[in-house]
């Protein structure tokens, strides 16, 4: 059996899935302890579904964590920034674009080392001893054991950012280094950026993982442990040691996957209603449909891909206006509870709106007797029109898709949905994310500009795919359930006419028995 | 006119909505740029009207491949090295910087340049706008040859040319782009106070802050912008602004020929109903066709915006599913001269239309 734990900003949500069964679930308030209040969740739903300890082959965790650390600004190391690219980028710095208040944090260490390559694969220039010692010596002096390093196309030839790591792992044994090209996508300061914010994480990481480890040690769990990817597919507990930053954004991903393995449909809309908000996203072929605007992290440009995700103002706690006509942006969110008129409160929410439809018990329906059969009903067609309108607006093509509701306000949904071929409200619709985590399989992904002219398109694809499903089998996948999902291919504008960038992402399950593993339990 | 740092986010953003879908992300011109302003102070702005006649200005500006400068950062110095390279080659010094081209990150560079050297810029391009090829300038449409010229590489190489058409001289630098990493930056189409004046769109480095402020005020969905663009392009040399579509792209295809990214989008509105928008693409939006009959064409504006933001789309980023507003606006009358429309016109992109004026077309 497997755990899914997803901590969310107000809730934390646990389910235990036998197979594609699942067996219990529960939704606990998030803790400002975070690994205290995961714990708490597990045991928690241990109890309660009177499930053995031992039956657990797995836990896979969700969180946001890592993501607040770098927006709070708390928990950060201070880091030594190495760009290796002059003679270009004089006068342009690592974290010349970044917030002040971030760049303080981690103390605006940076270096510029001549050397990296050209798109053609052509030496932009050698490595300079001098230049390397002097780096060292420096890092050395100030005490600073978190290094990230990057350099000029290093995506397609990443020689520079390991020789100058391999010399700093000789001086400074004790050194955690975080070379950028295992961030993929071309794009040097924005894949700076995210082995930046990564080694800032890595000593956070490293206590974070320890003391779950010991939480569940101390339970005599001694399964592995997954963490959820922005991506929707997992890493190991360990590989998060090395790469916290890649759970980044990983909630309304697992919230995505959740639906898709709740329906089994592989296309389809999914609406998320919760308090305050609705997210809409697309699921395509069973994976998140991503944004392309550049994904911005704590005031910082990063190369990370995020899900596209539309959030509108229209959520249970959302308020009503006295026509009916407005609803929302606004919201008494988490509390509804006291707020809302069948709470005993003296505001008029959609949750309020919902009772008096008759279409739910919920509190004290006397409360609402008095609202008018007018507004009720035009409300209840303004919170419709809303979602249709704005469903529409993420469908691809003219396409019909069937709508998947998820998350508690997706009771709202009284009459249907005219934007939806077909509308499905799952069981389990309340804990999505956490089944999300739960089901999730581990992926790699990898990134190359090519000259089809050097190269057959099919031998390009070969190597890249190669690449990728080589970086899957090191974060714990099984090589032999490895297939590419996603591949695409980007010709480049005012270069040779058969130049494209390639990008490549596999996914595979969960290799039993492998290194990882072993390593973890 | 002096622009500081403080004005640079309004112009990236102007640069954006002016460059009709082309130009990439000028994101790394614009901290380039903020890095020299920070580092020499502000850069003076002139109108073109106040250079004496025997003046003599030059084109700076980046050449190459957008996607190459991803990784091949430029370096603050370069803009004024290759300044300074360009007049050791012509063996004279250089009165004021203009740019190619205001749609993209080439509006900025020149800043750089100027402040680096200690020049003024011009209060003007060469486009007003951003096109595909260097003769569609209004430079070397109105006579102004593209050389003496110098192209400088990241580690300080330099070619000089001299070629007697544009055409010509596009081909030449653009290998040598290739040679020396993807991306080099150009001093060219050197011109008297004279030909400037005769030649320069004008004030559009000014009006680029000034749309920029427009846009970002009026962040939010699409629906509202039409009113405020009105009121900022009528009174410019632009003129008509029209909203053409509101819905999302439900196709969208091209293809690298001859290092231009061409091809064609398609938009639907979001209830379905009604025809669809066509949009012809070469780098840059050309052409727009609602349900087959023409709405605006080049050299005309064919602006996308993200619907939900109201942020200018380039068409590299456009993807299906994408939901957007689609507007045009009247080019400057420059543009629309016998000798402009001889390189600019439809035809000259392989539309087999004639060139309608925006606010003639119904």
């Amino acid at each position: 059996m497997r755990i899914g734990i997803d901590v969310g900003g107000t809730h934390t949500d646990a389910v235990i899935l036998n197979g594609d069964e699942i067996v219990a679930s529960i939704k606990a308030l998030t803790s400002a302890d975070v690994v205290g209040g995961i714990t708490a969740a597990l045991d928690t739903i241990l109890a309660d579904s009177g499930v053995q300890h031992s039956e657990i082959d797995t836990v896979m965790i969700g969180t946001t964590q890592f993501t607040n650390a770098i927006v709070e600004r708390r928990e950060l190391s201070s880091v030594a920034a190495i760009r290796i690219g002059l003679p270009s980028g004089r006068g342009m710095p690592p974290m010349v674009d970044w917030p002040e208040d971030l760049a303080t944090a981690l103390g605006r260490h940076t270096y510029q080392l001549h050397g990296g390559y050209l798109y053609d694969g052509f030496k932009l220039a050698n490595l300079r001893d001098d230049e390397i010692e002097a780096a060292i010596t420096d890092i050395a002096a100030k005490g600073i054991k978190d290094i990230a390093i990057a350099s000029a196309f290093s995506p397609m030839n990443s020689a520079p950012e390991k020789d100058v790591g391999a010399r700093i792992k000789a001086a400074i044994p004790d050194a955690r280094i975080t070379l950028s090209y295992n961030f993929g996508r071309l794009g040097l300061m924005e894949r700076e950026n995210a082995a930046i914010l990564n080694t800032s994480l890595l000593s956070f990481a490293d206590r974070v993982v320890s003391s779950f480890l010991e939480a569940l040690a101390k339970r005599g769990l001694k399964c592995p442990v997954y963490i959820s990817q922005n991506d929707g597919t997992l890493m190991s507990a360990d590989f998060v040691r090395t790469y916290p930053a890649l759970t980044f954004a990983s909630g309304p991903t697992n919230s995505l996957r959740g639906a898709c393995k709740l329906t089994g449909l592989q296309d389809a809309i999914v609406v998320d209603i919760g308090g305050t908000t609705s997210d809409i996203g697309v699921l395509q072929d069973g994976f998140p449909r991503e944004s392309n605007v550049v994904v911005n992290i704590g005031g910082v440009r990063t190369n990370f891909r995020m899900p596209d995700i539309l959030a509108i103002g229209l959520g249970g706690g959302s308020l009503v206006s006295t026509d009916g006509k407005t609803v929302g942006p606004q919201s008494v969110g988490h509390k509804l509870v006291t707020e809302g008129l069948v709470f005993g409160g003296k505001t008029l929410t959609t949750t309020d709106i919902l009772v008096a439809s008759g279409k739910a018990e919920l509190g004290d329906k006397t409360a609402v007797a008095d609202l008018g059969q007018d507004l009720v009903r035009t409300a209840q067609a303004t919170i419709h029109r809303m979602l249709d309108q704005n469903i529409e607006m993420m469908k691809p093509g003219g396409k019909a898709l069937p709508v998947i509701l998820v998350g508690g306000g997706a009771v709202l949904v009284t009459d249907g949905l005219k934007a939806a071929s077909k509308l499905y409200i799952p069981e389990n619709a309340g804990v999505a994310n956490a089944i999300g985590a739960a089901i999730a399989q581990i992926g790699g992904e990898s990134e190359r500009l090519v000259s089809y002219r050097d190269m057959t398109r099919d031998a390009a694809i070969a190597k890249v795919t190669a690449e990728a499903t080589e970086r899957a089998v090191n974060a714990g996948a099984d090589r032999h359930t490895i297939r590419a999902v996603d591949i695409e291919e980007t010709p480049i504008p005012y270069m040779d006419e058969a130049s494209t960038r390639v990008r490549v992402k596999v996914i595979g399950d969960i290799a039993t028995g492998s290194k990882l593993q072993k390593a973890a339990s | 006119m002096k622009i500081n740092t403080h004005h640079l986010d309004d112009l990236a953003l102007g640069s954006v909505f002016l460059a009709t879908g082309g130009g990439g992300d000028p994101h790394i011109q614009q901290l380039i740029t903020h890095q020299a302003l920070k580092q020499y102070g502000p850069v003076d702005v002139i109108d073109p009207q106040s250079l004496p006649d025997d003046a003599y200005v030059v084109t700076v500006g980046c050449v190459g491949a957008p996607t190459v400068s991803l990784e091949l950062l430029p370096s603050v110095d370069e803009a004024a090295q290759t300044l300074e390279a360009f007049e050791d080659h012509v063996g004279r010094t250089v009165d004021a910087v203009a740019s190619f081209e205001i749609g993209g990150g080439n509006s900025m560079i020149p800043l750089v340049a100027a402040v680096g050297r200690g020049l003024p810029v011009i209060d003007g391009d060469g486009m007003g706008r951003a096109l595909p090829e260097a003769q569609m300038m209004s430079y070397p449409i109105g006579g102004v040859r593209p050389t003496p010229a110098v192209a400088y590489d990241y580690a300080g190489n330099f070619a000089t040319f001299s070629t007697d058409t544009t055409e010509t001289y596009e081909r030449h630098i653009r290998s040598f782009a290739m040679a020396a990493g993807g991306m080099v930056m150009t001093a060219e189409h050197p011109m008297t106070g004279r030909q400037l004046k005769d030649t320069v769109i004008p004030g559009t480095l000014s009006f680029t802050i000034e749309l920029g402020r427009v846009i970002r005020e009026n962040r939010g969905q699409a629906d509202t912008l039409l009113e405020p663009l009105q009121e900022v392009f009528a009174p410019s040399i632009y003129g008509e602004v029209r909203q053409l579509f509101i819905g999302k792209v439900i196709d969208k295809a091209t293809r690298i020929i001859g290092g231009y990214d061409i091809g064609e989008a398609t938009i639907e509105a979001f209830d379905g109903e009604g025809p669809n928008l066509a949009l012809n693409i070469k780098n840059e939006f050309l052409l727009a066709k609602l349900g087959g009959r023409v709405v605006a064409s080049v050299p005309d504006l064919i602006v996308i915006v993200d619907y939900e933001t109201s942020t200018p789309i380039n068409a590299e980023r456009l993807r299906y599913g994408h939901r957007v507003a689609v507007f045009a606006i009247g080019c400057p009358n420059f543009y629309r001269s016998e000798a402009a429309l001889k390189v600019v016109a439809p035809r000259c992109f392989g539309f087999d239309i004639d060139y309608v004026p925006l606010e003639k077309l119904s």
